[in-house]
């Protein structure tokens, strides 16, 4: 699509934020620490919405880098000077709740008519609670698709209206598309060794049949083998053990991979910069296991502990699942994290949309679990063992076992 | 006149006038390899987002494009943030040249435990990273009132700047022999004078070193300007770079045209400083 | 150069004792010391900060509060103990000798080069200074562009220059990894060198070249007999800061391989971060810093000495 959108949505933003940035009236404000960078997020302009709605309550909002946040919230938990509402990741929750880090909203969440349980997507909502309490509420929510590249698949003589089904099929496909002495790749990952690696190869464990419990079996050795298929036989790039998924999309509207796996936020860039035709295709199943998985990532709300205006942070939360702003987040590249609420039929690429949503049902989250940084980064650490060829899938897979199993015995997860 | 032989010498001397510009030669051609990432860093910033991560990378935009720049102009304020950085630039250098030196001179004077020990201290002090020492600052600066100012982040980035200034003004004013100060003394002119009046003028090289250094590395500081202030409004460039870098993607040339508009009005002060800078370096021997 | 040399009827009493006040010890104290109570404060009681929770056992919980459980010890030993820890402590070595070596020579080089009397000499000394002015996420994004195994410009150019058949992984071989970012970071340090050696090359007057050259001493022995002698308190100076901002150097690596792959690259700011604020352990963190200053000790005791050893000119 062409900048003009991004420009309607920015400056309609901008303006807004210049109106409310700064309250007028000595009105309560909530202070938020977010996510929302970049311009197309939804969330900015939700933010300057309520600011302009409202007189009573005003949004002082800071936009955090993401990879700042955890570092910020730990500072603002040192030393008391914690925001009255932040985003978070949501695999984060139990983990920062069960350091005493966050308040509880249970109570509130069940007095709300907005917030009722059944408009959330279940996987999502699973993660807002630790222990039997809920300490967040979810905020937005996206999965993985692959995107294809038509034109690449129609060069190698493929017919892109019949996308791969399996795992083979998908190889088959990449190993035909792949050129890696031209710096052309057949399909693209991230392994990369931080929460997005373990998020894009958890779907394959479980799709193998294969779960965190059964790290030794044959599936789970299967599923990592097939991303190490891939980087040794050329079909993905090795840098996949460094770069993100954006990074990796980055290399897909290049057009030097045929199909990259990522999420609905690389959608407004894409829109606006792709030079082929395209569309996406679901994570294809292993052959015989027909299992549908995909991840779970979004944030979620939640109110740090020592907040100051709970009451005022938990309306800003009602305002910003309400459906007409929830509605916003597609145009951001966003799912919102109720499902009462569709994607415009007037957004560019519709279908690509629907696509992501239809996906959700099969979305699974990460956890819960307070131990899930030790997991992740035992599962990240697993992954590059066994695509660098320093270990052998079931090897690496041992060592990241003998880590998690103690660390599940702790706290089963369920389902995982 | 000793020395080399007559027909080295009549080389030498036909070569002499050819030698300078093949050294400035040289010259550019060190210059050009050194500065490639940052030649890359401007293409890359005038390519369209595609070609950045083209197979094959390309030395020049093949359709080159001012969208991102026009982009970021539309969407923040970048003059804002440059008048921030200057501020916070500025005052750190200031203050960072009225605290090195008092310390440097009277370190480079006086030889006792103590001032081994501090020197020891400021040497050492400086291997911890800011996002280590940022939790504890906020505290102090929670204490006296002073988060959410542009004023804590300048006292934050002279910390990380102080130790460097004090001792490299440190052998400076080492350097310049004590005697010259004993005869102004002899004379009647008090050493704090003297100060000014000989020390000062002689350890130019050095001042010019150190504030340029610390200038600029005052102007890149990201981590106590994101951690002290909250307010958008305060805070300078290389922050802002950061609302170009998402959550989960950063649209590069947006962010690139953002660094070289940021670096860019350095680059031009200092064009226009060169003069001074060069006459300074220059003059600093001795007689 | 005129000293303005004091009349006799410009001796007030008022002026006498302000003289003698600068004259004083005092005076040497009030200098020293403002500048080291601000130092003190603001950077003494973090390292204190640090000190005390690498020897406590720190949660998200309790980190608010000072009184937390006291494990002596005991976050040293797990250390030492973490099997990552001789990874970690090998590649800061490497890290560290090569890129201080390293950026020395480069910027002597550099430094002598544009010393010599050319057109735009100092103009293109100053260019290279460049590098130093952009934020370390930019530098860490351009460099991990120009050292992508696939559309990078380094390889590229290496392969069109037949110098190698394949790719080179830079970043994403862990055998690798390490050689980028050091080749990365010598890019960023060397100009700090060069200018700095460039100033102090500056300070050396030219008779003494003069009368060398007459007593029929060439160039190189000019250079070893009297250059680098007389450069030698910048030398300590630079070494010795060098090191310490190398075994710092947080950013760069973070931004271009986030300390791995698997660690191939992770130096102990790294890791100390990363224990911190992704795994939450605050004490390990702070264990890892204070090992660190510690550690930089030692090249600051080596550094007073040198400047002990300076002969007073």
């Amino acid at each position: 699509m062409k900048r003009r959108t991004f420009c309607t949505l920015a400056t309609a933003g901008s303006a807004s934020l210049a109106l409310g940035a700064r309250p007028a009236r000595a009105a309560t404000t909530v202070s938020l620490w977010h996510i929302f960078g970049y311009s197309t997020e939804p969330g900015l302009i939700n933010i300057a919405r309520f600011n302009a709605s409202r007189s009573d309550l005003q949004i002082d909002g800071k936009s955090i880098p993401f990879g700042q946040l955890s570092q910020q919230l730990v500072k603002g938990v040192a030393t008391g000077d914690v925001p009255d509402l932040i985003t978070i990741d949501n695999p984060t929750v139990a983990s920062f709740a069960s350091q005493g880090v966050l308040e509880e909203v249970g109570a509130r969440v069940a007095a709300s008519r907005i917030l009722a349980k059944d408009r959330f997507f279940p996987g999502s909502w699973a993660t807002t609670i630790s222990q039997g309490k809920q300490f967040a509420v979810p905020g937005e929510v996206n999965t993985l698709l692959f995107y294809v590249n038509q034109d690449l698949l129609r060069a190698g003589g493929l017919d892109p209206a019949k996308p791969p089904q399996t795992w083979a099929e998908l190889t088959a496909v990449a190993a035909k598309l792949a050129d890696p002495a031209k710096g052309k790749y057949g399909v693209g990952v991230s392994a990369i060794q931080t929460e997005e690696g373990t998020f894009q190869w958890l779907p394959f464990l479980q799709q193998s049949g294969a779960s965190l419990k059964t790290l030794t079996s044959p599936d789970a050795a299967a599923a990592l083998q097939l991303w190490v298929d891939w980087v040794q036989k050329g079909y993905a790039s090795h840098d996949i053990l460094v770069k993100r998924q954006s990074e990796m999309t980055d290399a897909w509207l290049a057009g030097n991979t045929a199909m990259s796996l990522s999420g609905p936020w690389e959608l407004p860039r894409i829109l606006r910069d792709v030079k082929f035709a395209w569309t996406v295709m679901p994570m294809p199943v292993r052959e015989g296991r027909n299992i549908h998985a995909t991840a779970l990532g979004g944030y979620v709300w939640a109110i740090p502990k020592g907040a100051r205006n709970i009451d005022a942070a938990f309306q800003v939360i009602e305002y910003m699942l309400a459906p007409e702003q929830a509605a916003r987040s597609f145009a951001g590249g966003r799912l919102p994290a109720v499902q009462d609420v569709q994607p415009p039929t007037d957004l560019p690429r519709a279908e690509v949309y629907a696509a992501f949503e239809g996906q959700l049902q099969y979305a699974r989250p990460r956890g819960p679990s307070p131990e899930w940084p030790r997991i992740s980064e035992a599962l990240q650490r697993a992954i590059q063992q066994a695509v660098t060829g320093q270990q052998s899938a079931q090897q690496a897979l041992a060592t990241a076992s003998a880590t998690i199993a103690p660390l599940l015995q702790r706290y089963p997860i369920e389902g995982m | 006149m000793s020395g080399p032989a007559p027909a080295r010498d009549a080389m030498r001397r036909a070569l002499v006038p050819l030698r300078p510009w093949l050294l400035t030669l040289g010259g550019v051609a060190i210059a050009a390899v050194y500065l490639f990432p940052v030649y890359w860093m401007v293409i890359s910033s005038l390519k369209a987002n595609p070609e950045l991560f083209a197979a094959v990378p390309t030395l020049y935009p093949h359709a080159p494009t001012l969208a991102a720049f026009r982009w970021i102009f539309e969407r923040e304020n970048v003059g804002l943030y440059l008048q921030n950085s200057a501020i916070i630039s500025f005052s750190v250098t200031a203050l960072t040249l009225v605290l090195a030196t008092g310390a440097a001179y009277a370190l480079a004077r006086t030889r006792t435990f103590w001032t081994a020990a501090m020197v020891v201290a400021i040497m050492a002090v400086q291997v911890l990273p800011p996002p280590l020492l940022v939790t504890p600052m906020f505290v102090i600066f929670r204490q006296i009132g002073l988060v959410n100012t542009q004023f804590a982040v300048i006292l934050a980035t002279t910390t990380k700047v102080l130790p460097f200034a004090i001792i490299m003004l440190r052998t400076s004013f080492a350097q310049i022999p004590v005697e010259l100060e004993e005869a102004a003394r002899v004379d009647g002119c008090p050493r704090f004078i003297a100060f000014f009046r000989i020390t000062l003028p002689l350890a130019r090289t050095g001042y010019i070193v150190v504030s340029s250094l610390v200038f600029l590395l005052a102007y890149g500081e990201f981590v106590y300007p994101l951690s002290l202030m909250n307010r958008k409004e305060l805070q300078p460039g290389p922050v802002g770079l950061y609302s170009f870098v998402g959550a989960d993607f950063a649209d590069w040339s947006d962010a690139l045209a953002f660094a070289t508009v940021f670096v860019a009005p350095v680059i031009v002060l200092y064009m226009f400083l060169q003069r001074r800078i060069v006459s300074g370096l220059t003059a600093g021997a001795l007689k | 150069m005129s000293i303005s040399l004091r009349r006799p009827t410009d001796t007030t009493p008022w002026r006498m004792s302000r003289d003698r006040f600068l004259d004083s010890p005092t005076i040497w104290a009030l200098l020293i010391g403002a500048a080291a109570l601000f130092l003190l404060l603001l950077v003494g009681y973090p390292i204190a900060y640090n000190l005390v929770m690498s020897v406590q056992e720190v949660t998200l919980g309790n980190l608010p509060s000072f009184s937390r459980p006291w494990v002596g010890l005991e976050n040293y030993r797990q250390l030492l103990a973490d099997p990552l820890f001789l990874l970690v402590a090998k590649n800061t070595l490497i890290f560290t000798i090569a890129n201080v070596a390293v950026q020395f020579v480069l910027g002597l080089g550099l430094a002598l080069y544009f010393q010599l009397s050319f057109p735009a000499s100092s103009f293109l000394r100053g260019l290279v200074l460049v590098g130093w002015m952009l934020p370390p996420l930019v530098i860490g994004a351009v460099w991990k562009w120009l050292l992508g195994s696939d559309s990078g410009f380094v390889n590229y150019a290496l392969q069109g220059l037949g110098l190698i058949s394949g790719k080179i992984y830079w970043l994403s071989d862990p055998s690798l990894s390490l050689l980028a970012v050091t080749i990365a970071n010598i890019w960023f340090g060397a100009p700090f060198n060069m200018i700095l050696l460039a100033a102090g090359l500056a300070g050396i007057p030219a008779d003494i070249y003069e009368a060398a050259a007459l007593d029929g001493a060439g160039p190189v022995r000019r250079f070893v007999w009297i250059t680098l002698p007389l450069l030698r308190p910048t030398i300590y100076a630079l070494l010795s800061l060098s090191t310490v901002y190398t075994m710092r150097a947080f950013d760069l690596i973070y931004t271009m391989t986030h300390g791995g792959p698997l660690d191939s690259s992770n130096i102990f700011p790294v890791w100390s971060y990363r224990m911190s604020f992704e795994l939450f352990d605050f004490g390990g963190g702070a264990a890892i810093a204070t090992a660190m200053f510690a550690l930089v000790l030692v090249v600051a005791l080596a550094y007073v000495r040198s400047v002990n050893a300076e002969r007073p000119m």
